[in-house]
C-alpha cells in the first residue's frame, strides 16, 4: 500500500485530523479510508483493497474535507495535519447514493442465480447505503454472460463493476498481467490481455477479491450458497508456507478454501493449488479400523497392534520403526514420538513425507507438507530420513513397522512380517497392513502445523472425522493404554501444552482461544 | 382423632355395612394418602400438563404440577432465526390467539428499531382488530372446554362454532385458520379482504347471540354455580406476588390491563371496559372471560367504524419487503428483497421488555439484539406460565372433580407455556 | 418512565451494589452485585417510593465471550405506580449461582426453575430447584449458545452395565 510505505522511512511523524467532529492522531502516510476504519467509521469502498494498489476508479469511497471544492476519494488522499474530515453529511450520503445509482444502472438482475449473492459488496452498500427505488426505466446494457477465461475462472461480464480489483491482482500479486479492461465508458468490459489466458497459479485470488459476482471459480460455481456456509478458520496444508485460511464447508462437506489475512505468513493470497487441497478430505477416505483386511472395532484393532507392536519390541527392539508424518500435526507427532521413545523403545524413527515440487517467490514453497519444522523440531536430531527408511527396507533390517500418515518412502515391503498404518485415506499401503487404523485430518482435528518461517499455527477442527477416524495423538494415547501405560489426554490442548514444555522452539506459541464455525449468513456479510 | 390413632400399618378388614356399623366408637379406619397421577395424557388435562396429586380420599393433599410436555425450543430456534422468520414460531405459541402473539413480538421488534411510532394507521387498526378476534377465539376456546368438561356439551359446540366463524374469517385475510403468521415488522402482510368488515359485522351478530345463549345456559345453572362458585379462590395479593395477570388476574381483584394501563397501537381511541371480579374463583373468572369477549366486540366495532384508508406496511427497504413488481424488474429492489431474506432485517444492538394485553394476561417480549439480522436472544414472558404455577398453591385442599374447573378456568395453553 | 426507580436506588445503595444503570427505549435498568440481588429486590419491593411489588420475569441471558458469562434478569412492575423496572446480575462461568427470590414472590419459582433448567444458574434457597421444562434424564443446558442446535440426548436413565458404544479414551 502507498500509505504504508512512506511511514516505513523517515521518521514516525503523526498526524491530528478531525473526523466527523471528532480530533484524531495518525501515523503520517495512512489514507483517510484507513485511518476511518482504525477508528470503525464506516465507508464504503469496491474498487480499494488492503493488499493492493488504489487506483480510485470506483469513486465510492468519496468523503467531504472542509475546503475542498469537491469530495474527494479517502482510498487514495493521505491524512494532512489539520485536516478536517466529514464522512456523514447529507452532501456525502447523497454522492455515495449517487455512485450507487451509476454502480446499478446496468448491473444485471442476477441475485438469484449469482454466486456471490450473501457475500457481495455491492449488495451490503446497497442496502447500507442507498435502499432507494430504482429511477430508470430503460433497458440495461447487454455484454457476454459466460466467459471462460481460463483454467478455474468464469468471467460473467455484465455484472462485473469495472473495479480493476483482479487486474491488480493479477499485476501486482501473481506479477503476471493477464487480465485488461477493453473499450470504455458503459461498454467498457473485463477480458484477458490479448493472447493470454487467466492461468496464472493465484487466479482464484481473483474472485475473492472481486466485489461481485462477476469472476466465479469453477470449482465452487452453482455448489453451494454462501449464506450455508460454515466458516472456520485453519491452515493451507498444501506447502510449507502455512497459508492462513478460512474452511467454509455446509453439511459437514468442506465446499471451498479462502485465505484469511495474515501479514506475516501469506498476506491476503493463496495460491490455486493450496485451494483445491480440500478436495482430498472426501476423497477414498479409510473409515474403519481393519484387522488384516476386515473391518474390526476399534477396541480389537488397538489390542492387536498393542499385541502385534509388543511382540516386535519384545522380540528385538532394533528391528521396530516407527515413520513420522511431515503431514500431521504437531499434537500427533509428539503423541507418536512419546509412544516410540518410551513404549516401543525404539531409535528407529523415520521422517517422510510427500516428495518436493515446484516453488516460486511469491508464496509457494518447495517442501509440500506442512509441518516439516514441526515434524524436525519433535522427532529431535536422531530422527533418519526417508532415504534411511527405504534403505533399510531394502536390506531387510526392519521387521516391524507403526506408520503415521501417508508415505510414499514405506517400500519395498516384502521384508516386513509387521506393518501397521494409520492412514487417513486408501491406498497399497493400507492394503498391505497387519492393521490399518483410520486417521483424521487436517481440517477434522483441532492441533498445530509449523510453518517454514517456524510460526506455529492453530488449526481448528471445520467438520466431524469421517466415519470412525479418530485424531492421531488420540490413537497414540489408546494405544499407549492398550499397551499398559496411563496416559491421560482429554484433548488436543493437553498435548499441545506438554509439548510447548518440551520442544523448544514451540515455547512462544499459544493455543488461542476455541473457534467453533461461524455461519456466514450471519457473519454480516464480509465482502 | 382419639389418642391411640391405629398406625398405618395396622388394618382391620370390615366386610359389609353392617359390619362397619358395628365398629366401636373409638376406632377409625386407617387412613393414608394415595399417589394419583392426572396427565398427562388425560381429556381434562389439555395443552398437555402432567399433575401427580396425592390425594387422601377425594382430597388433593399435594400437587406437583408438571409442565414441559409441549416444549418445542422456541428460545433456540429464534436464536437461529432472522427476526422475520420468527414469526411463525411466535403463532405457535398461544395458538388460540396467534395474532395477539404475533402483534406482541413484532411491537417488540420495532421498537429496539425506533420505528414503532412509523408504523402506518391502517395496519395498527388492522392490528387492533385481528388482536381482538383472537381475543374472542382464546376466550370461547377456553369457555367451552372448560364447559364440555362440566358435561355442558352443548355449550361446546355453541361456542365452537361462533370460534369457527371467526377463524374462517381470519383465514380469508391470512390464509390460515390458526398459524397465521399475518403481522410483519412495519405493519401487516396483507391488507383485509374487501368484504371483511361486513362480515365481520355478521359475525358478531351471531356471536353475541351464541354467547347470550351461553350466559343463560351456565351463569345462573345450579350444577355450574356449585362446581364453580368458591372454588379455587386466588386473592389479589396472591395475583400480585406471583404474576397473575389477564383474566386470571382481573378475576383476583387486580385490575390491571395492559390496553388500559400503558395503551398501544391505537387502544387509546377506543371506548372500553375491563371487567374486573371481586372473589377470584373459579365463576369469577368465567364471568370475566365472558364479559371481557363483549368488550372486544365493542372495540372491534368502533375499529370498523374508523378503520382509515391508506397503506398497511412501513414503506422502508431496510425492514419491509419492496413490492414484488419492483423486486422483479430492478436490481435495486431485488437486492434489498435479497438481504432482507437472507440476512435478515438489522436491528442494533439493544434489548427491550415489550409488553402487550394476550389472551392470557401480559404477553412479554425481553429480546436481545447484537446487531445482526437475527435475535441473540428472544425470551417470551409467557402469561399462563406464571398463572399454571398458581396451580400449585390453589388445588390443595381441593377435591379431585374440582381440578377440572380450576384448569379450564386458568386456561392454561401448552403452546404458551412450554414454548 | 421510570427515572424515579434509579433515583432511588442510587440515594439508597452508595456502596457499589448497583454497578450501572441505563435507560433505553423506554426501558429502565440497573445491573446489580450479585452478591446484593436478593437485598436490593427485596428494597424495590417494600419502598413506597418504588412499590415494585408485582413479579413480571426473571430470566438469564448468556452473553458467550463476555466475563461474567450469564446475566440473570429480573423484571418488576408497581401495580400502583404503574412503573417497571429491569434488573441485571452479571455470574460467572463456573457455576453462576445467585440467591433465590422465592421468599419475596411467589411466582418466581418456576421462573427460577426455568433459568436453571435452561441454562444451568443455581438459585441458592430455592425450595425446589429441578428441571421444569425438560425431562430428567437431560443432560446439559439447553440454551446456553455452546449447546448445539442439534444432536442426540439419552431418551432412558441409564443403569450401570449398559454400553452401547465404545468408551471414550
Amino acid at each position: 500500500m502507498a500509505g504504508e510505505k512512506q511511514a516505513a522511512s523517515g521518521p514516525r511523524a503523526k498526524v491530528k485530523i478531525v473526523i466527523d467532529g471528532r480530533p484524531h492522531e495518525f501515523p503520517a502516510g495512512l489514507t483517510i479510508l484507513e485511518a476511518c476504519q482504525r477508528v470503525g467509521i464506516k465507508v464504503p469502498f469496491f474498487c480499494w483493497h488492503p493488499g493492493l494498489s488504489a487506483p480510485a476508479v470506483c469513486r465510492q469511497c468519496l468523503v467531504e474535507i472542509r475546503g475542498f471544492p469537491k469530495p474527494i476519494p479517502s482510498c487514495y488522499t493521505p491524512v494532512a495535519d489539520k485536516m478536517e474530515v466529514i464522512t456523514n453529511s447529507p452532501k456525502v450520503l447523497d454522492v455515495r447514493r449517487q455512485m450507487l445509482e451509476f454502480t446499478l444502472l446496468n448491473h444485471p438482475i442476477d441475485c438469484p442465480i449469482c454466486d456471490k449473492a450473501g457475500e457481495c459488496l455491492l449488495q451490503k452498500h446497497y442496502f447500507d447505503w442507498d435502499v432507494r427505488l430504482a429511477r430508470n426505466d430503460g433497458s440495461k446494457v447487454r455484454k457476454a454472460k459466460v466467459v471462460d477465461l481460463g483454467r478455474h475462472i468464469v468471467l460473467d461480464q455484465e455484472r462485473c463493476i469495472l473495479c480493476t480489483r483482479c487486474i491488480r491482482v493479477c499485476n501486482e500479486v501473481a506479477r503476471q498481467p493477464d487480465l485488461v479492461m477493453a473499450f470504455r465508458g458503459d461498454r467498457q468490459l473485463l477480458t484477458t490481455a490479448p493472447g493470454q489466458r487467466l492461468d496464472n497459479p493465484y487466479s482464484l485470488n481473483t474472485v475473492d477479491v472481486c466485489p461481485v459476482g462477476a469472476l466465479t471459480a469453477k470449482d465452487f460455481r452453482f455448489s453451494m450458497r454462501a449464506w450455508e456456509l460454515w466458516a472456520t478458520p485453519s491452515v493451507c496444508p498444501g506447502c510449507a508456507t502455512g497459508c492462513n485460511i478460512e474452511i467454509h464447508a455446509a453439511h459437514d462437506v468442506i465446499r471451498r478454501l479462502i485465505p484469511r489475512p495474515n501479514p506475516a505468513v501469506n498476506k491476503y493470497w493463496m495460491c490455486d493449488e493450496g485451494r483445491l487441497t480440500y478436495k482430498r478430505v472426501h476423497q477414498d477416505r479409510l473409515v474403519a479400523p481393519l484387522v488384516a483386511g476386515a473391518p474390526a472395532r476399534w477396541a480389537a484393532a488397538l489390542a492387536e497392534v498393542a499385541r502385534l507392536m509388543a511382540w516386535a519390541r519384545d522380540k528385538s527392539p532394533s528391528s521396530l520403526g516407527v515413520v513420522l508424518s511431515a503431514q500431521t500435526s504437531n499434537e500427533d507427532l509428539f503423541a507418536f514420538s512419546r509412544l516410540a521413545s518410551e513404549h516401543l523403545r525404539t531409535d528407529r524413527v523415520y521422517l517422510a513425507g510427500a516428495r518436493e515440487g515446484w516453488c516460486d517467490e511469491i508464496l509457494v514453497s518447495a517442501d509440500k507438507n506442512p509441518n516439516t519444522t514441526g515434524a524436525k523440531l519433535i522427532g529431535g536430531p536422531t530422527v533418519r530420513t526417508a532415504a534411511d527408511l527405504k534403505q533399510d527396507l531394502k536390506i531387510g533390517v526392519l521387521k516391524a513397522l507403526l506408520v503415521l500418515g501417508e508415505a510414499d518412502a514405506v517400500s519395498p515391503l516384502d521384508s516386513l512380517q509387521t506393518l501397521v498404518v494409520l492412514a487417513s485415506h486408501q491406498g497399497p499401503l493400507v492394503t498391505a497392513a497387519s492393521v490399518a487404523l483410520p486417521l483424521a485430518m487436517w481440517a477434522e482435528t483441532d492441533g498445530t502445523f509449523t510453518n517454514r518461517q517456524g510460526k506455529v499455527q492453530r488449526l481448528h477442527a471445520a467438520i466431524a472425522p469421517a466415519g470412525q477416524s479418530r485424531p492421531g495423538w488420540e490413537i497414540a494415547a489408546r494405544l499407549a493404554r492398550a499397551m499398559g501405560a496411563a496416559w491421560t489426554y482429554a484433548n488436543a490442548k493437553q498435548v499441545f501444552s506438554e509439548a510447548r514444555d518440551k520442544v523448544m522452539l514451540m515455547s512462544g506459541a499459544d493455543w488461542g482461544r476455541p473457534e467453533s464455525p461461524v455461519q456466514l449468513r450471519f457473519a454480516n456479510s464480509r465482502g | 382423632m382419639n389418642d391411640h390413632a391405629p398406625s398405618p400399618t395396622s388394618r382391620r378388614v370390615v366386610m359389609g355395612f353392617g359390619d362397619a356399623a358395628n365398629l366401636p366408637e373409638d376406632d377409625e379406619l386407617p387412613t393414608e394418602s394415595m399417589p394419583l397421577n392426572m396427565g398427562p395424557s388425560h381429556p381434562a388435562m389439555h395443552g398437555t400438563v402432567r399433575m401427580v396429586l396425592e390425594v387422601e380420599g377425594e382430597k388433593v393433599r399435594t400437587v406437583d404440577v408438571q409442565i414441559g410436555f409441549l416444549h418445542r425450543c422456541f428460545e433456540k430456534e429464534a436464536e437461529n432465526a432472522t427476526w422475520t422468520q420468527i414469526f411463525p414460531y411466535t403463532d405457535r405459541l398461544n395458538y388460540v390467539s396467534p395474532m395477539l402473539c404475533n402483534v406482541g413480538y413484532a411491537l417488540a421488534v420495532e421498537k429496539l428499531l425506533d420505528i414503532d411510532d412509523k408504523i402506518p394507521e391502517r395496519a395498527q387498526f388492522i392490528r387492533v382488530i385481528v388482536g381482538e378476534i383472537s381475543r374472542i377465539t382464546d376466550h370461547l376456546t377456553c369457555l367451552a372446554a372448560s364447559a364440555m368438561e362440566l358435561a355442558a356439551f352443548t355449550v361446546f359446540f355453541y361456542l365452537m362454532k361462533a370460534r369457527e366463524w371467526l377463524w374462517e374469517l381470519l383465514e380469508e385475510v391470512s390464509g390460515a385458520r390458526l398459524t397465521h403468521s399475518y403481522v410483519r415488522i412495519g405493519g401487516v402482510v396483507a391488507d383485509l379482504t374487501d368484504d371483511f368488515c361486513p362480515k365481520l359485522r355478521d359475525i358478531l351478530g351471531r356471536c353475541r347471540a351464541a354467547i347470550a345463549d351461553v350466559d343463560k345456559m351456565l351463569t345462573s345453572n345450579r350444577i355450574f354455580r356449585d362446581r364453580m362458585d368458591g372454588i379455587g379462590i386466588i386473592t389479589r395479593d396472591d395475583a400480585i406476588g406471583w404474576g397473575l395477570t389477564g383474566p386470571v388476574g382481573r378475576s383476583a381483584g387486580l385490575a390491571y390491563d395492559v390496553r388500559k394501563d400503558h395503551p398501544y397501537l391505537v387502544y387509546d381511541r377506543f371506548d372500553f371496559d375491563v371487567p374486573v371480579g371481586s372473589v377470584g374463583d373459579n365463576f369469577d373468572r368465567y364471568a370475566v372471560r365472558l364479559e371481557e369477549m363483549r368488550q372486544s366486540m365493542r372495540i372491534l366495532e368502533q375499529a370498523m367504524d374508523r378503520l382509515p384508508a391508506g397503506p398497511i406496511l412501513l414503506d422502508d427497504a431496510r425492514v419491509a419487503l419492496p413490492p414484488k413488481r419492483e423486486v422483479y424488474n430492478t436490481i435495486e429492489s431485488m437486492i434489498a428483497h435479497f438481504k432482507l431474506i437472507m440476512d435478515g432485517i438489522v436491528v442494533p444492538p439493544g434489548e427491550i421488555y415489550s409488553f402487550t394485553e394476550g389472551g392470557n394476561g401480559e404477553l412479554g417480549f425481553y429480546i436481545v439484539s447484537d446487531g445482526t439480522g437475527r435475535p441473540w436472544k428472544c425470551r417470551v414472558r409467557p402469561p399462563c406460565f406464571a398463572n399454571t404455577a398458581v396451580l400449585n398453591k390453589i388445588l390443595p385442599g381441593l377435591f379431585i372433580a374440582d381440578i377440572v374447573p380450576t384448569f379450564g378456568m386458568i386456561n392454561m395453553i401448552g403452546g404458551e407455556c412450554d414454548r | 418512565m421510570a427515572k424515579i426507580v434509579l433515583d432511588r436506588l442510587a440515594e439508597q445503595f452508595v456502596a457499589g451494589e448497583i454497578t450501572e444503570t441505563g435507560s433505553q427505549h423506554g426501558n429502565e435498568w440497573a445491573r446489580v452485585n450479585p452478591a446484593h440481588w436478593r437485598g436490593v429486590a427485596q428494597f424495590l419491593r417494600d419502598d413506597p417510593v418504588t412499590a415494585l411489588n408485582m413479579f413480571i420475569d426473571l430470566t438469564c441471558v448468556d452473553r458467550l465471550g463476555r466475563t461474567p458469562r450469564f446475566d440473570v434478569v429480573l423484571h418488576l412492575y408497581s401495580v400502583d405506580k404503574k412503573h417497571r423496572v429491569r434488573l441485571l446480575a452479571g455470574l460467572p462461568e463456573d457455576d453462576p449461582s445467585v440467591d433465590s427470590v422465592v421468599g419475596l414472590w411467589p411466582g418466581a419459582n418456576w421462573f427460577e426453575r426455568e433459568a436453571f433448567d435452561l441454562y444451568g444458574v443455581r438459585f441458592l434457597d430455592h425450595p425446589d430447584l429441578r428441571r421444569i421444562l425438560m425431562y430428567p434424564e437431560f443432560v446439559g443446558h439447553p440454551l446456553r449458545k455452546d449447546f448445539p442446535k442439534e444432536g442426540r440426548q439419552p431418551l432412558l436413565r441409564r443403569f450401570p452395565g449398559s454400553v452401547d458404544e465404545e468408551p471414550a479414551p
